[in-house]
């Protein structure tokens, strides 16, 4: 019989086989067997510590015997935002946040249109670019402490010439000029990503479309506003989205550079949270003020998607 | 004419500012680690690199722990990269083909993962760590950063493979070849772009991952390089020539390897990014 089965042609003369009376993609545990490995990964080095860390947020517990938690209820969360230093911490989050998208998406557009035109060596010129994007966060912070220090910093060196010298020059130890120090590392590190995909967005503007509207009298920044803008509207919408929910959760640029300091001046969500856990050894209130960023993000991610849906909502009219 | 001209001068400066922005720091670590003492304490520091010093590369990989650490890096990174892209596929294969219940659920959880700060998770994994014996080795690094670039690469896999028209699988049905024979010889074939930029991904989320590493791995020879030249900001004892050449070093991999790959990580990012 099997002999017999091997001569035949496969699938010609098999008659109703096992495997043919399978749903066409076979049986229905298939998905399953698929994706159950990545699932099991997934379950066990992201869900049950997430729940852990559910948990952990509702109790006192020490990084020094964390396993004895006493249940403390909404304790950590009433202490937390009772902490004139942690509303202080969620309005130096926003400002973050807020300066990232703005900063990254606003150069990302800009740096995305020069690129656009036709020019000798623009290949060349959009690798050059994705530089900063490609390099390492620990390097970058490396060489930004580097460039910004005190004494031999490039950056603090200019500034002196130009007259415009930060007093001791210490850029990263100043509570007024730390946050825009790493503000400006971030977005140098960020705006390649933006502009790349902006390019790529601008590719599907229609350019007789825009040198229609210029012949019609329109300016540059009204032909810019009327056919460009149109159609890389939802890319920059999901690009702001993007940057915000990198930007609450970023930590090394941020940590190496300044460790949230001075008094707080750079000190968001993230690295008020790594600081709680190592620092003091409070296990709960790190774990609760993880909560609150997770909760923006999910905030910020349902609200985006809401937006999106009444703006389609309206063009379909 | 005139403003044309004008304009086009005005714009060529304009795209040399923005490449000198973006290339001056790695240019900077490059002068710096070629510097010498009196070059980079002088009233006026040297601003071109002194290719005359270029021995220091070898002096750092020679001297320092530096070549063991990037060796360590390299050994992640790679696991890190076969491990997320061989669970990616066939997660990505099931997301696109076929409908399940469930598949909702493991939908949002994907994303939900996308916004989770490692700072945040770093606490639970340590006690999962020292339960499993993963503390120390990096075998638990690569099975960590696995699974949290996993949803990601699986994401931008589903995407490419939702892009392949169903027909083609059909005549590999007809022979009746099983599910798993139909994705390896059909679907991983025409995805080979996507799995690419998910590979390259992957590859530089271990590279560049610091808060496990850090928490995780206590003895120094197993340190990877970013735990190591991380170690280096705020601490005096190594020459800032060193330093710099070191990282100089850890950075020039990851952006000869992205550029190399970039058309395909662009396309599978923004992809990816769509999705969520």
């Amino acid at each position: 019989m099997t002999v017999l089965d091997q001569t035949r042609a496969p699938g010609t003369t098999r008659g109703p086989g096992a495997r043919r009376r399978r749903s066409p993609l076979g049986s229905k545990w298939t998905p399953y067997l698929f994706l159950a490995p990545a699932a099991l990964f997934i379950l066990v080095f992201q869900a049950v510590p997430l729940l852990q860390e559910i948990y952990l947020s509702f109790t006192r517990t020490s990084l020094l015997n964390p396993t004895r938690s006493e249940w403390v209820g909404l304790g950590n969360f009433n202490r937390i935002f009772g902490d004139p230093d942690f509303r202080h911490t969620l309005l130096i989050t926003f400002v973050y946040v807020v300066a990232c998208v703005v900063g990254a998406v606003g150069t990302g557009l800009v740096v995305a249109l020069l690129l656009n035109r036709g020019f000798r060596g623009r290949g060349v010129a959009r690798a050059l670019v994705t530089i900063p994007w490609a390099a390492p966060g620990i390097a970058v912070a490396l060489i930004a402490t580097w460039m910004l220090n005190a004494q031999y910093g490039i950056v603090n060196r200019l500034l002196d010439a130009v007259g415009l010298g930060v007093p001791g020059g210490a850029i990263l130890d100043s509570p007024r000029y730390a946050l825009p120090a790493v503000l400006a590392t971030t977005i140098w590190q960020l705006f390649p990503f933006t502009s790349v995909v902006l390019l790529s967005a601008l590719q599907a503007v229609p350019q007789d479309l825009n040198e229609a509207a210029t012949m019609d009298g329109a300016g540059r920044w009204a032909s810019f506003r009327a056919v460009t803008w149109q159609v890389i509207k939802p890319t920059v919408g999901l690009l702001a989205l993007l940057m915000t929910i990198w930007s609450l959760r970023r930590f090394e640029l941020i940590w190496l550079m300044t460790k949230g300091g001075p008094v707080g001046a750079t000190e968001t969500l993230v690295i008020d949270l790594y600081s709680q856990a190592f620092d003091s050894k409070e296990l709960g209130s790190a774990a609760a003020i993880g909560m609150v960023g997770v909760i923006i993000s999910l905030i910020v991610i349902t609200g985006s998607r809401l937006v999106a849906r009444a703006v389609e909502k309206e063009n379909v009219r | 004419m005139r403003r044309l001209r004008f304009g086009l001068t005005a714009r060529i400066v304009a795209v040399l500012v923005v490449l000198g922005i973006a290339v001056f720091p790695l240019y900077w670590m490059l002068v710096t680690a070629l510097s010498s003492n009196g070059d980079l304490f002088a009233e006026r520091p040297r601003l071109t690199p002194d290719l005359g010093r270029f021995g220091i590369f070898v002096d750092a990989l020679a001297e320092g722990k530096a070549a063991g650490w990037l060796l360590n890096s390299l050994v992640i990174a790679v696991g890190t990269m076969v491990l997320s892209v061989g669970l990616g596929i066939p997660l990505g294969y099931a997301l696109s083909r076929f409908s399940f219940r469930g598949k909702a659920v493991l939908t949002v959880v994907l994303l939900f993962t996308q916004m989770l700060p490692e700072a945040l998770m770093v606490v639970p994994l340590f006690a999962l760590f020292r339960r499993f014996d993963l503390l120390d080795s990096l075998t638990g690094l690569v099975l960590v950063n696995s699974a949290f670039v996993l949803p990601i690469v699986a994401l931008i896999l589903k995407g490419a493979i939702d892009g392949i028209p169903k027909e083609l699988e059909e005549a590999g049905r007809a022979d009746g070849a099983r599910p798993f024979t139909i994705l390896t010889r059909i679907n991983v074939p025409l995805i080979a772009p996507s799995i690419a930029a998910t590979a390259v991904i992957a590859f530089f989320h271990a590279w560049n991952e610091y808060v496990f590493a850090v928490t995780f791995v206590f003895t120094p020879e197993l340190q990877p390089a970013s735990v190591g030249i991380a170690n280096f900001i705020g601490e005096l004892g190594t020459p800032i020539q060193t330093v710099m050449a070191v990282a100089f070093l850890f950075t020039l991999p990851a952006v000869a390897f992205y550029l190399l790959a970039q058309k395909y990580v662009v396309s599978g990012m923004t992809a990816g990014a769509v999705k969520g």
